[in-house]
């Protein structure tokens, strides 16, 4: 069960997919989600402001090159999409973001948002992180990313 | 009248549709310069003549604000028109920019007719 600002969340990420990657996602039941995968990349990053708070965006790696080939508008084989494929996944992340925290905030208050970092999971640390309440489990082209979204102290 | 253009963004992904959407939006390009910090951005702008500047405002290093503010204290903004594309959506922000003379504010994901209707009215300013 999606809460009100989980739905927002991921709402704002599939228009966001859906006008930079020309790619469309939507909700994944997180108990059928897809068997685990041997590697994800998380990229992460925080805003401060009248909040605080973080958003992380996990893939299968095997993604990766998809997202910065439709971001580019090239073959996902070309070697530009392989090389460019954390920088397109770090890209999306940002501009999420941004539109999530003006739809929940609005367009007044000002937010730092820092420079989203990537790393590497494995299988064990993506169940960990699909069994969270404040993940969202979405489907994008039949693989499962997950969304995180966690809002902090009130400035 | 072909353009000089730099573009400012830490992510290459970025550098790239920028550069992409001015081909696709028909706008007449001389040359394309690349940086992926404001930092970097100063140190081509003393070297080179950059008509039209796009530029992120969160950067390692140094910021897009920053990059404007050093910018505005040297005169360049006087002779370059700055466009900002960023994710940022606050319109407290914008304002802010744009009262530091930025000629326009786009707001990824940026559409090519966007980047050319934005062209096509700040090359007709009068600082342009």
């Amino acid at each position: 069960m999606l809460t009100e600002q989980s739905e927002l969340v991921a709402q704002v990420f599939c228009e966001v997919m859906e006008k930079l990657a020309f790619m469309f996602g939507e909700p994944a039941d997180k108990q059928r989600s897809a068997p685990p995968e041997s590697a994800y990349i998380q990229t992460k990053m925080t805003y401060t402001g009248q909040t605080s708070g973080m958003l992380a965006l996990t893939v299968p790696a095997s993604l990766c090159p998809q997202i910065a080939a439709n971001v580019l508008g090239i073959d996902p084989d070309d070697e530009r999409a392989v090389a460019g494929s954390l920088d397109a996944l770090k890209e999306v992340l940002n501009v999420t973001c941004g539109h999530v925290l003006t739809t929940l905030a609005g367009e007044t208050p000002v937010f730092d948002l820092s420079v989203p970092r990537t790393s590497t999971l494995d299988a064990n640390q993506w169940t960990d992180l699909l069994d969270r309440a404040d993940t969202v489990a979405l489907s994008v082209e039949d693989s499962v990313v997950l969304l995180q979204f966690a809002q902090g102290r009130q400035a | 009248m072909s353009l000089s253009v730099l573009i400012v963004d830490d992510s290459a992904t970025v550098r790239a549709v920028i550069a992409k959407t001015l081909d696709l939006a028909g706008v007449p390009v001389a040359h394309i310069y690349e940086a992926s910090n404001g930092k970097e951005a100063l140190h081509i702008l003393a070297e080179h003549d950059v008509d039209l500047l796009f530029s992120d405002i969160n950067m390692p290093v140094m910021s897009g604000v920053e990059m404007i503010e050093q910018m505005a204290a040297c005169g360049l903004l006087e002779a370059i028109c700055v466009v900002v594309v960023s994710t940022e959506g606050s319109a407290t922000r914008i304002e802010q920019l744009k009262s530091k003379g930025v000629s326009a504010y786009l707001r990824k994901p940026v559409a090519p007719e966007t980047i050319r209707r934005v062209v096509n009215d700040i090359m007709g300013a009068e600082k342009c």
